[in-house]
């Protein structure tokens, strides 16, 4: 690694370790896709405290752009979760079908929802929870980014290999470009469109606009979410295949570091000492990162763990 | 510790390891999560095998009804229980019953109502999940004491279902050897109650195969009787061997439950009194009986359609 580079990281990492004390405080709340459940893990002892049942399959959880409810999609039960964000007690259950992956525009004004088994993107109106329009997109539509100014938001179609560009003001598709195998997580950072390719081994920077593929930044097999530190000077990719989370300067996405993270590494969430929480998809456990060490510890949760977030000021014992 | 851990330990390693790569190699990572159903199933098949093994062989070995200077006939057996427990009816099942609970169930939401499920009917059994796996475990083998009475009442089904009861030689391999046209209406079948009561897709093939776990053993070669209350309670041995008796073939039968026998009970079908019967179909043809998998598949199917066109020509 050149030597500014590596200047740039260890600020980086230092920076991240200096917004919090070292002791990790608060909840994670676990979507354990497959035992039907969420985990509630205390950050300070590292243990799972309580187990929430749900319905069927819940995937993706966020927090509403008021932060006043926490919203977790479980497909399989076709239903939307609205929990207190504090205690993730159940408020309300709102039918919706198959809500893969939820994301809301900039504005807080429309909730976006992935349903990746029934091929279809649902707009809806973050108010009223109202359909707006449903845009069925071939197939399998599975993660989404939305441009700064909320004018459009990007779906990585799985099935297709292609992403599709959807005008959220016309409520119409502008292009569906064929990308690279298997599409998987996308985001906007400085004016490109990154998407990891889960069937390739790195992520496709594309032009906004045209949805050109500049180039491919290699960062492993597998490459399947993005994530940019809360500092944003670091971009964290996951892969799925063989199992790292690759640290990449975000300024002009150069590797900085590769760390091993053992179960198919899925979603992360940062801690406020710098840690990153990351959901393992096949070693059911929660794996917490150390970047600057390079140390893994891992958490026992349930089956098929896949997104995550960290409340740092929820209590363990919340009922 | 969670039972269930080791089991979901090894599907996650067999994922990691193999599924993942071979997904990557071939271009086909969008099925991940499909692979990773199949490692869970393929890990709990290999496992319900195992036990099945485990228990079986020795009551076969130790207390048989019958010994046999030759059990080349019991091979093909073998074959169909690899198949249909680790191979890929469970993938099939799992894939299959997904989609269609999927778009079932949210053309249902997008049109305003909520899809059945028994948590929604019963909510206090929201996360009573070993509660709930035995509920389903009962309406289940209720929908199978039907489909398996309807399988004999009717000709052309019959023909395809001999090829069940042909085996002379039967084990506790025996359980899984079924025309795949038969076992195909079974999952039709079987997918048309687990849609209406809500079956969680993942739970679905493990239902499947618990239930086959029991069948295994009612199937064995063993003198085991559990006894006036246990045989009213859970299937035995010697209770479903009468079901495969020479006497019993065919369209007139008893003993049709597979895991509890109270259907049979209910609906005046059961037979207590026989006991460790010769089994076979002396009407069926040999190659039911002895033929290879696929002499065996073409036998059933044309078997059936004889049993079809006969019905025809008699009307």
């Amino acid at each position: 690694m050149p030597q500014r580079l590596r200047g740039l990281f260890l600020g980086a990492l230092l920076s991240l370790a200096c917004i919090a004390g070292a002791q990790a405080r608060g909840v994670v709340l676990v979507v354990n896709s497959a035992s039907a459940s969420l985990s509630v893990v205390d950050m300070a002892t590292r243990r799972e405290v309580r187990r929430i049942p749900v319905l069927r399959e819940p995937h993706h959880v966020m927090l509403t752009p008021d932060r006043r409810d926490l919203l977790v999609g479980d497909t399989v039960g076709n239903e939307l979760l609205d929990l207190d964000p504090g205690t993730y007690a159940l408020r309300r259950r709102i039918p919706v079908a198959d809500p893969y992956q939820l994301g809301f525009s900039p504005d807080g004004k429309l909730l976006v929802i992935n349903g990746l088994a029934r091929a279809q993107v649902d707009i809806l109106d973050a108010a009223s929870m109202k359909l707006v329009k449903r845009f069925p997109l071939k197939t399998m539509p599975s993660h989404m980014a939305f441009s700064p100014d909320g004018a459009r938001v990007f779906i990585s179609l799985q099935g297709t290999n292609r992403l599709a560009a959807i005008d959220l003001h016309e409520m119409k598709t502008i292009y569906e470009v064929t990308i690279g195998r298997v599409p998987a997580g996308v985001m906007w950072l400085n004016g490109k469109i990154l998407v990891a390719l889960m069937g390739d081994n790195g992520v496709a920077v594309i032009d906004p606009a045209s949805g050109h593929v500049d180039r491919i930044v290699p960062t492993g097999e597998g490459a399947h979410q993005l994530f940019l530190s809360p500092d944003k000077r670091i971009l964290y990719v996951n892969n799925r295949v063989v199992s790292t989370t690759v640290a990449l300067n975000a300024a002009d996405l150069t590797t900085l570091r590769v760390y091993p993270v053992p179960g198919g590494p899925d979603d992360i969430d940062f801690a406020p000492d710098g840690k990153l929480w990351i959901t393992q998809r096949f070693a059911h456990g929660l794996a917490v990162l150390d970047p600057a060490t390079g140390s893994v510890d891992s958490i026992q949760v349930g089956r098929s763990p896949h997104g995550l977030i960290i409340n740092p000021n929820a209590e363990a014992s919340a009922p | 510790m969670d039972p269930t851990l080791p089991f979901d330990t090894a599907a996650g390693w067999l994922q990691e390891t193999l599924v993942l790569p071979l997904l990557y190699r071939l271009g086909l990572m969008q099925w991940e999560d499909i692979g990773y159903g199949w490692a869970l199933f393929a890990v709990y098949g290999a496992a319900q095998v195992a036990l099945m093994y485990a228990i079986c062989l020795p009551l076969e070995r130790f207390r048989p009804v019958e010994r046999w200077p030759d059990s080349k006939a019991v091979s093909v057996d073998i074959l169909y229980t690899l198949i249909s427990r680790i191979g890929l009816l469970p993938l099939f099942t799992f894939v299959l019953f997904y989609q269609l609970q999927v778009w079932l169930n949210g053309w249902l939401t997008d049109n305003g109502y909520v899809p059945p499920t028994l948590e929604r009917l019963f909510p206090a059994l929201l996360g009573q999940q070993a509660l709930t796996f035995f509920l389903y475990v009962i309406i289940l083998d209720f929908a199978d004491y039907w489909r398996h009475r309807l399988s004999h009442r009717f000709g052309w089904w019959y023909g395809l279902h001999a090829l069940h009861h042909a085996q002379r030689q039967m084990t506790f391999w025996s359980d899984d050897r079924n025309h795949l046209l038969d076992d195909i209406i079974g999952f039709v079948w079987f997918t048309a109650v687990a849609l209406l009561i809500g079956i969680p897709p993942l739970q679905f093939p493990l239902l499947v195969l618990l239930l086959r776990l029991l069948e295994s053993l009612s199937h064995a070669n063993t003198r085991l009787r559990f006894g006036w209350l246990g045989e009213r309670l859970l299937i035995s041995p010697r209770f479903h061997r009468a079901h495969h008796g020479i006497l019993a073939a065919g369209q007139t039968s008893c003993n049709y439950g597979a895991l509890l026998p109270w259907w049979d009970m209910i609906f005046r079908t059961a037979d207590f009194s026989r006991d460790y019967v010769p089994t076979g179909d002396p009407e069926a043809p040999e190659v039911l009986a002895t033929g290879s998998y696929a002499a065996q598949q073409w036998a059933g199917l044309r078997a059936m359609l004889r049993a079809m066109v006969g019905r025809v020509a008699a009307g």
